[in-house]
């Protein structure tokens, strides 16, 4: 076995055997993330049961052939309360006897104003009692069911006064004169879907990306930093120094063990992840069940190479900084606690990419943005999903320099004493601060 | 007789610190030299540059004719290195421990098998290498670090405080160790110690060190009949008080 096999295997196998690592990384991800799901989709259901089984109560002041038709309708299919109070007053306080969550008061005189063309009065009272968004389902169904009533009502009345004039046309068309259908051009390709369904589909990809690049990241950091901690740790790093091995090779060793267990630690999270998507949206089906590949945004082979290579060097790059940095501290907390000033630039570009478009900034912040590395892995993963290879190769080539130099300083590290001598203690990070 | 140890003048600073103050020692083939001095007097320091994981400031050292600075690779071949607070991987077994280690080494005539059975010897943990190290006591770490430096067979061992922090029991251990080996395999030993009565039982030869100086060196009866000394101890004492 070469050395550098050898040294991957060791860095792994001491990654994953650490209990932090291995609870924390790989196992909670596919723990927590179904246990969310599971608690969304548990508390979305009884919102539904809520919802269907929701009961209303009715006080009726009016009497009339409109009134009963419109009682009849209510009451088939549904659980109705019916009230008998000699006032509204009395009619409230016995609706918040009940279970019934709304409370439907047809006024006097509803009957004969619809009857003489004039508008029927309802009133709708909501009893809040949880606050829940169960409530505001329930006081919705009724408000749907009023306005169904409300359409045909008005259908009917259209037809009578066609029948009336003489006018052979469709009530529905009357109702609703006007029909618009919609239509997106995607890279020149006219395709028959809404642009509504297509940014849908993009935000949900555009949030997807920079997260699972975040993610990604982050884990990696972590490793590294916490990969040579450990070595200092457990004072395992002067005898790794004077083994017959190159210290490239003891880099390269620790960069190739991060990245397997960080991406190891990344596709826990996106199977925890995309399972909590799945179950917590289970009762929204429609939300999944187009692709980007349906609406002509789906990678190429040329596009998925690209993309590979550009989350490739963004790992390695954070790699090398974090081993970079943690080589000024004795432990694993500390090395921790000081890497973790790296989660700005990788959080901050991937949050506000999330949302907007680079080019939609004021320029300062496009600037500031776009000379963190971090936000060119974003925009190139993006891109590479819009065809746009030129701004990905560009991208690439920014972060690639980025990775050079940081690696170059990392192996200066590594080939200096420097690795063994350095102290990043709260003593001289203060007189540090001092001189400053 | 071919000089195991070369070191001419070594000056190392640490910032305003000055850890080697011109300090010259030679070690013979075959030989186990002790370098003993209190704490802090550049013991470590001295021994990590022959170890190449530091450089001198000013000043040369020679490890069986291969500069420090020049080839330290070539150093790093020949010689295993055990430093005073070193430790192994906590998550893996003993076994995998020296499997590892003895990676590196193979392809010099001997077999990672045959690494592992010295060490196995060496040791004399028996099954307990097969346990993780996070499990071991303090003894026992040491005495799997000092069989991870021995069982390669290293022409140069340097051993920083070899029995530091052990009880009686493994001390003596180790002690034995270090003694049969440089005797039966022909290793040469470069150790630090503060504890002059161990170095006077196990060295060839020592010298002493005292804020990065070397002070005397010799075989420890030269130094006791110099300084009509019953021990090393008395012999350090003396050297200070004249110095």
């Amino acid at each position: 076995m070469g050395s550098l096999t050898a040294l991957i295997i060791k860095e792994v196998k001491e990654l994953i055997r650490d209990p932090k690592i291995l609870i924390g990384v790989i196992l909670m991800p596919l723990i927590i993330f179904p246990i969310m799901g599971s608690a969304i989709s548990i508390s979305q259901e009884s919102v539904q049961r809520a919802l269907i089984s929701a009961s209303f109560a009715i006080y009726n002041e009016d009497q009339g052939l409109v009134t009963d038709a419109f009682l009849e309708y209510l009451y088939a299919n549904n659980t109705v309360v019916p009230l008998q109070a000699a006032s509204l007053e009395e009619a409230i306080a016995a609706f918040q006897e009940t279970n019934a969550t709304t409370l439907l008061h047809i006024r006097e005189g509803y009957s004969d104003n619809i009857t003489r063309g004039l508008k029927g009065e309802l009133k709708i009272y909501a009893n809040l009692k949880s606050l829940s968004i169960a409530e505001a389902g329930t006081t919705d169904t009724l408000g749907g069911l009023v306005n169904i009533y409300s359409y045909v009502l008005s259908i009917t009345k259209i037809n009578t006064l066609l029948e009336q004039v003489g006018e052979a046309v469709d009530a529905r068309n009357v109702r609703n004169p006007l029909t618009v259908d919609y239509a997106s051009i995607i890279k020149g390709t006219v395709l028959e879907v809404a642009p509504s369904s297509i940014f849908s589909i993009i935000m949900s990809q555009s949030i997807l990306l920079p997260v699972m690049m975040m993610v990604m990241l982050m884990f990696a950091i972590q490793m590294a930093a916490t990969s040579i901690a450990l070595e200092k740790e457990q004072k395992t790093l002067e005898t790794l120094m004077t083994l017959p091995v190159g210290r490239m090779t003891i880099l390269s060793g620790k960069l190739a063990g991060s990245i397997v267990v960080g991406v190891g630690g990344a596709i826990s999270y996106m199977i925890g992840f995309s399972y909590y998507m799945t179950s917590a949206f289970s009762f929204a089906p429609e939300m999944t069940s187009m692709t980007t590949g349906d609406v002509g945004l789906g990678l190429e082979p040329i596009g998925m190479l690209l993309l590979g290579v550009n989350i490739f060097i963004t790992l390695v790059s954070g790699l090398a900084l974090a081993i970079s940095l943690a080589t000024f501290t004795d432990d694993v907390r500390s090395a921790q606690s000081l890497t973790g000033f790296l989660i700005l630039p990788v959080i901050l570009p991937a949050i506000i990419l999330m949302f907007s478009d680079i080019s939609m900034l004021p320029p300062t912040v496009q600037w500031i943005l776009l000379a963190i590395p971090y936000t060119h892995s974003i925009l190139a993963s993006k891109a590479a999903f819009l065809g746009n290879y030129q701004l990905v190769i560009r991208s690439i080539a920014y972060i690639a320099g980025f990775t050079v130099a940081v690696l170059y300083i990392a192996a200066r590290i590594f080939s200096t004493e420097r690795i063994i001598t350095s102290r990043f203690t709260s003593f001289s990070l203060r007189r540090l601060l001092r001189r400053r | 007789m071919e000089l195991a140890i070369d070191a001419k003048d070594l000056v190392k600073n640490f910032g305003n610190v000055l850890a080697l103050d011109k300090a010259s020692f030679t070690v013979r083939d075959r030989e186990i030299f002790g370098l003993i001095g209190p704490n802090g007097a550049g013991k470590t320091t001295a021994l990590r540059i022959l170890g190449t994981l530091i450089k001198p400031t000013s000043g040369t050292a020679d490890v069986f004719g291969n500069d420090v600075v020049r080839n330290p690779e070539k150093i790093r071949g020949i010689i295993s290195y055990l430093p005073e607070e070193a430790g192994a991987y906590q998550n893996l077994s003993g076994y995998e421990y020296l499997s590892f280690m003895a990676g590196f080494y193979v392809g010099d005539g001997d077999t990672a098998d045959d690494m592992m059975k010295e060490a196995k010897l060496i040791s004399g943990l028996g099954d307990r290498l097969g346990d993780r190290v996070k499990g071991y006591s303090q003894g026992m770490k040491r005495r799997l670090l000092l069989a991870r430096a021995l069982m390669m067979k290293p022409k140069l061992a340097i051993l920083d405080e070899p029995t530091s922090g052990l009880d009686v029991v493994h001390a003596f251990h180790v002690r034995q160790m270090i003694k049969d080996y440089a005797d039966t395999m022909g290793v040469t030993v470069l150790l630090s110690s503060h504890n002059m009565l161990e170095v006077e039982y196990l060295c060839h030869r020592v010298a002493l060190i005292n804020e990065g100086q070397i002070i005397a060196e010799g075989k420890p009866e030269e130094l006791k009949e110099k300084y009509t000394a019953e021990n090393l101890e008395q012999v350090f004492m003396e050297v200070t008080r004249l110095g």
